[in-house]
């Protein structure tokens, strides 16, 4: 279970990954078991086993991945997506019992327009905490 | 603690709630600020004002023995319960109650396919159950069938299907509720009951005939409050082997009259899947001249429309068509209707679209292969759920109105002139412009749309949301136009429309509502039904 040091953590890890100046990033943060980046916001290059890269529609990432891995207990999701990526997430989370414990909103890549948010969803339902 | 339920103190409340618990476990039972939260709705028009639906607490049984058990302690306590499927109802309500201080009813853990038959053609799920959960059932199967979902299609059929919801593919299937075979009802005295051939012990075509013996009240389920839904049955689609295309155009504005008597000929005969309309002069709305004359007051003429549509060297109305069957079949049938069509209508143009075997790849999902623009939304066409729908919503969401009127070119023209008219005022004319096409999700009817957004910190913004809702309401019923379904916050509005005989309809339901739950247990004011105990609350829940 993610805990307040390692929101702390992602919180400062979050705006680099957008600036895309982590290309080298070679872990995740601490406590995240998975990070999805939207790449209407984010870079695209940035790579790993469980990095999840999308355009905005959640579906495939949902339906594939995130769907059976949270009706399992544990696991914790980073991302840096649209608000309105995140609106669809966080409502099949909270049906998950799941639950976006931590959200900030990050700067437009090229300083103008809406900026994607930063967020953690955690498990919370005794029934999927570990 | 958010708020409590009618007529009941803190002290008696605190007792209702251990008693859910120790019915169904602590830890499904809710009723702090926080968890409540999800079950505010999100899309509100009235979010954080004195006219939002809150409800005080939320319950998640497992099984049918729990929604009873559930049940019988509300009754004791006179405490109202709002059932919800999976609460997705985003633009209608989402997952709020009709009345402030009701307990919601969270159905999501009641999540299993009971059964999916593809020689049969039919499946029975629990309301918990979501569209993706069907077609994954489906898929992970290998069955042969095709189901029809909404867009998005995170929701349930259960759901979906009792709020009379559509979806986009052939006309007996994408009416929901029409489609819909069998239920099992928990009654607001705890009691269970089956409809149609589920009523008869050792039946085994509950899902296969609806009707049963004697009257069938499955109707008083779907946007109504006589009970709680805890199984339901839906036909499906076989898998059809082919799927194909084709655009047809007219020139003139006029010329969409005869273009839709040719569709509802198509349609009706069941010849073709949904048909989608479109006008290619919405893409002129960007000329301010343009949009000038199709939102003029009165609206434009046709030879003004034409005069438009020349200069721009666009033809003035098209349709989508889809065509399911065998590949013969399907080609047959577009034949036929390019026949029927262009040799009726001068000027018309048709052109042949894709066409390919089913199921379709992931690239042919993406509808990005036609050699015109098509107006489908291909994975809602081909019964594929999807999310993607959430990309283009702007704002924090929106409310919706979407009036139904006859199927005819004539009655298009007059809505879009009465209702461009009409919300004017709130400068949401654009919605009902003079290339405004009517949907045609439901089977036998059109309809056409308000959506204005919401939005969270912007309250003169929903002010305005919310007046122009209730004009639009008002104004469609004075020409025969009624909404088909309604966010709790409109559910009064558009009842008190439905008066013909001194809204007899209306008495009718309520009376059996005081018969059968007399202390409104399940959902008061739901579909404008209110029970004698709540009825002064109509209009100003």
């Amino acid at each position: 279970m993610i805990n307040r040091r390692d929101l702390l953590k992602w919180s400062a890890v979050a705006p680099v990954l957008l600036g895309g100046s982590a290309a080298s990033f070679r872990k995740l943060p601490e406590g995240v078991d998975a990070l999805v980046l939207d790449t209407r916001h984010v870079r695209r290059g940035l790579a790993g086993p469980m990095v999840h890269a999308f355009d905005g529609d959640v579906t495939q990432l949902w339906f594939e991945t995130l769907d059976p891995l949270w009706r399992r207990p544990g696991f914790v999701l980073g991302g840096i997506t649209g608000a309105d990526a995140l609106f669809v997430l966080k409502r099949l989370a909270w049906d998950r019992g799941r639950r976006v414990v931590s959200r900030s909103q990050l700067p437009a890549r090229h300083g103008s327009g809406t900026g994607p948010l930063s967020w953690v969803i955690a498990p919370v339902h005794p029934s999927v905490k570990v | 603690m958010a708020v409590l339920p009618p007529d009941l103190g803190a002290s008696a409340f605190a007792r209702m709630l251990e008693e859910f618990r120790g019915a169904i476990g602590s830890e499904w039972v809710w009723s702090s600020e926080e968890d409540l939260g999800p079950y505010r709705d999100s899309f509100s028009p009235v979010w954080n004002l004195a006219e939002e639906r809150r409800a005080s607490a939320a319950v998640a049984p497992e099984n049918v023995e729990q929604v009873q058990a559930i049940v019988r302690i509300a009754g004791t306590y006179k405490v109202p319960l709002f059932p919800i499927s999976t609460g997705k109802n985003f633009g209608y309500g989402g997952p709020s109650p009709n009345v402030t201080g009701s307990v919601v009813l969270d159905l999501k853990r009641l999540n299993r396919v009971l059964e999916v038959d593809d020689k049969r053609n039919f499946a029975l799920v629990e309301p918990g159950v979501s569209y993706f959960d069907l077609y994954r059932e489906i898929e992970d199967r290998g069955l042969k069938l095709m189901i029809d979902c909404p867009d998005p299609g995170w929701g349930s059929p259960i759901g979906n299907s009792l709020e009379r919801g559509i979806g986009y593919t052939m006309p007996h299937f994408r009416d929901h509720f029409g489609a819909s075979c069998g239920m099992e009802v928990v009654l607001p005295n705890g009691e269970l009951m089956r409809t149609g051939m589920g009523a008869l012990p050792g039946s085994n075509t509950w899902q296969e005939y609806k009707y049963g013996f004697g009257p069938d009240p499955a109707g008083l389920f779907a946007q109504g409050n006589f009970g709680i839904v805890t199984k339901m049955g839906f036909r499906l689609y076989p898998l059809p082997e082919h799927y194909r295309t084709g655009l047809i155009t007219v020139p003139r504005r006029r010329d969409f009259v005869k273009l839709v008597d040719h569709c509802n000929y198509l349609s009706d005969s069941f010849l073709c899947s949904e048909i989608k309309f479109a006008s290619p002069l919405a893409a002129l709305m960007s000329d301010p001249d343009f949009l000038a004359l199709a939102t003029r007051p009165g609206g434009p003429s046709d030879a003004e429309m034409d005069a438009a549509a020349g200069k721009a060297g666009l033809p003035s109305w098209q349709v989508d068509l889809q065509f399911f069957g065998p590949e013969a079949a399907t080609k047959a049938n577009w034949d036929y209707a390019k026949d029927r069509i262009l040799s009726d209508i001068p000027g018309a143009e048709a052109f042949d679209g894709e066409h390919f075997a089913l199921p379709a790849t992931a690239t042919q999902l993406l509808n990005t292969g036609q050699p015109y623009r098509s107006n489908i939304r291909r994975h809602g066409a081909l019964g594929v759920p999807s999310l993607e729908m959430w990309k283009i919503v702007g704002d924090d969401g929106h409310v919706g109105f979407f009036p139904v009127l006859a199927r005819s070119g004539e009655a298009v023209f007059e809505m879009q002139r009465v209702m461009c008219d009409a919300l004017r005022e709130f400068g949401m004319e654009r919605f009902f412009n003079a290339t405004t096409a009517p949907l045609y999700w439901h089977s036998f009817a059109f309809q056409m749309v308000l959506a204005p957004s919401v939005r969270r910190d912007d309250p003169e913004h929903n002010a305005r949301t919310h007046a122009a809702m209730k004009k639009a309401v008002a104004v469609a019923a004075e020409h025969g136009w009624g909404d088909y379904r309604a966010a709790p916050v409109y559910q009064d509005d558009v009842a008190e429309t439905y008066s013909f005989n001194n809204h007899q309809l209306r008495r009718f339901h309520e009376e059996l509502k005081d018969s059968i739950d007399p202390d409104g247990i399940i959902a008061p004011g739901r579909g404008g039904v209110w029970p004698r105990r709540f009825r002064h609350l109509r209009g100003r829940a």
